[in-house]
């Protein structure tokens, strides 16, 4: 789930004239045989139905009944208990804690991962070639991390004992951090975490937008530096103007992405994350299988996935106008 | 005014303007800072990979050191030997291979079909198709995982290599549909259409055109795959008991379970990301262009 689920239409593309022309008796053809395409469609429906969609209907049957150990292990329907789940979660006051603290996390990583992404390619555009060719590779080395080798090195550089980190700081002049323990104070873990995700967020970030630059024509830029434009203004009023179908979706997208963490905040805590360390995903997760409260768990994953419908909403919906789906 | 307009056109190819953007403002000591700033951040951006590699070639004494040294002195390969003695990790890695590849294949054999029909195809249901498609991309599929667990428990399909590569075929599978959706439409649909009039049938279009235009995408899909299935963990980790675990997997478990071996565990690491690392950077430029693709109009 980590890197990007992306369609790689652009480097085959190309085929934009083609749609256009001769549609109307392609059309009449094509639709004469509408088994055809079903048919081969099937298999993937299938599969989509059989893992994916009824898995999400059971997963809003099982919030409105009382699954636990017992229930699993004898096989029998569990009790049917309607809103008890949604009330007890509701009124929960962690619940709303983990809510906030999620919803907090994704803003602060998302606008940081995007304000560095943008700036960094924008810097792309302004250096030596080899410094390019080395960002890039940096870069991409960066992208090919699996999340949880990500997860695991930064385990070991916030070490408190023999972490490198603390090794660092504690060169500084009139800075003691010699068996600083970064996760006691939930604050600097957060901050360990967040580092993490934007660190991890900005190869995909940085080299879409720096794609997306390309498009912006050259003549508007030296028409406006011709004016007199500083930086900021043909920033302002040319470049994020041009870039904003792409910006948001690269926002959206990290939205979905950082709503849902799991692995860092999971492996950063060795697999059992505190309270203070809790997300909506790893409090369902931890729900479900740590205290066998399946119906509990599942009702979060409900209320997760309602808060995030919006978003994946206009996802979709963007991708439509954009006219990448046609 | 009249007059900077008028002169502006002739300036222009004495000045350097290799690209458009950044040339608003552009100094000398700015361009001096820019590449600084760039090679502080490539350096910020490769220390935690450089940390890793450094940590794996060292002996134990010189991994838990309270100075910790930024070249090994005594460069070693102990860690990755005792990486692959280690109990589960060569079975787990020969269990994520099996699970990796298992799902790969279904999902593209499955998801070329319905790529096919929605590439080439206008049909009644097609937008509703691609928008499940889309949508399921964005399903946390953590959210799913209580009742798949519980639905593959009762065919008894929990703690089976089977039931996972079920589930990653499934993972993988929308966006395969997807990519190889795009890498069809990139076909002109002339060649197709000349093939009919001399004669091919539907089928021959598919197996002497479609099927070798589409190569170079099977593979990078498939790659991408890999990747994706090769990186899962938590699934895996929820419905198998500890002998049918996969590599990722097995750096999560072996944090807990014995302290922290930081020199093995950052060698196992190295080997887990090796193939995933290769793979990516051989497909990146199909991976850049990303779920963005039509943001950006070539």
């Amino acid at each position: 789930m980590s890197v990007v689920e992306t369609p790689a239409t652009r480097r085959t593309g190309g085929s934009t004239p083609h749609r256009a022309s001769g549609r109307a008796t392609r059309t009449r053809r094509r639709r004469q045989g509408s088994g055809l395409p079903w048919l081969l469609s099937v298999p993937t429906l299938l599969l989509l139905a059989g893992l994916l969609g009824y898995p999400l209907v059971r997963m809003v049957v099982l919030s409105f009944q009382n699954m636990r150990l017992r229930e699993l292990i004898s096989g029998r329907t569990p009790p049917w208990v309607g809103l008890d789940n949604y009330t007890r979660v509701l009124s929960d006051s962690v619940f709303w804690t983990v809510v906030g603290r999620t919803v907090a996390f994704t803003a602060v990583a998302v606008i940081i991962s995007v304000v560095i992404g943008l700036a960094i390619a924008l810097l792309m555009r302004r250096v030596a070639h080899g410094v390019r060719m080395l960002m890039i590779v940096a870069m991409m080395f960066v992208w090919a991390m699996p999340q949880l080798v990500a997860a695991q090195a930064f385990r070991w550089i916030t070490d408190s004992d023999f972490g490198v980190l603390n090794y660092l700081l504690d060169m500084l002049p009139g800075v003691h951090y010699q068996n600083h323990s970064w996760f006691v104070n939930p604050w600097q873990g957060w901050s360990v975490i967040t580092t993490l995700v934007v660190w991890a967020g900005i190869p995909f970030l940085a080299i879409t937008l720096n794609a997306g630059l390309t498009q912006v024509p050259k003549e508007l830029i030296e028409a406006a530096t011709v004016d007199g434009a500083t930086f900021w203004q043909a920033l302002r009023n040319i470049i994020l103007p041009i870039l904003k179908p792409l910006l948001t979706i690269v926002t959206t997208l990290s939205v979905i992405w950082d709503f849902g963490l799991f692995t860092q905040n999971w492996a950063l805590r060795d697999g059992h994350p505190e309270p203070e360390y809790q997300t909506l995903a790893t409090y369902s997760y931890t729900q479900a299988f740590g205290q066998s409260r399946y119906s509990l768990g599942s009702a979060i994953s409900v209320i997760t996935v309602l808060l995030m419908l919006g978003v994946m909403a206009f996802y979709i919906r963007q991708m439509f106008k954009i006219g990448e789906v046609d | 005014m009249v007059a900077t307009t008028a002169a502006a056109p002739a300036a222009r190819p004495r000045r350097r303007v290799d690209d458009g953007v950044m040339t608003v403002g552009r100094s000398r000591a700015g361009t001096i800072a820019a590449n600084t700033i760039g090679v502080i951040f490539s350096l910020f951006m490769l220390f935690p990979v450089y940390w890793v590699l450094n940590t794996a070639f060292k002996p134990p004494t010189e991994v838990l050191a309270l100075t910790p040294t930024f070249v090994p002195t005594h460069p070693t390969f102990d860690n990755f030997l005792s990486a692959f003695k280690a109990q589960y990790f060569l079975q787990d890695m020969l269990n994520g291979l099996v699970v990796t590849l298992m799902a790969v294949a279904g999902a593209l054999v499955v998801g070329f079909l319905a790529a096919l029909a929605i590439a080439r195809f206008k049909f009644f249901g097609r937008k509703g198709i691609i928008l499940v498609i889309l949508a399921v991309q964005l399903v946390p599929f953590i959210a799913l995982l209580i009742p798949l667990f519980l639905m593959l428990q009762r065919v008894s399909l929990t703690d089976s290599l089977i039931g996972v590569s079920i589930t990653y075929l499934v993972l993988i599978l929308p966006y395969t549909v997807w990519t190889l959706r795009g890498f069809i439409s990139g076909i002109p649909r002339e060649l197709d259409e000349a093939a009919l009039i001399d004669g091919c049938t539907r089928g021959q279009v598919f197996w002497r055109i479609i099927l070798p235009l589409t190569g170079p995408g099977l593979v990078a899909t498939s790659v991408y795959g890999f990747i994706q299935a090769w990186n899962e963990f938590i699934i895996i980790n929820t419905l198998n008991s500890p002998a049918k675990q996969n590599l990722m997997a097995w750096l999560l478990q072996n944090q807990t379970t014995r302290g922290t071996a930081w020199g093995p565990l950052m060698a196992g690491a190295i080997i887990t990301s090796i193939p995933v690392v290769v793979f990516f950077l051989i497909i990146q430029r199909n991976i850049a262009t990303g779920l963005t693709a039509g943001a950006v109009k070539g």
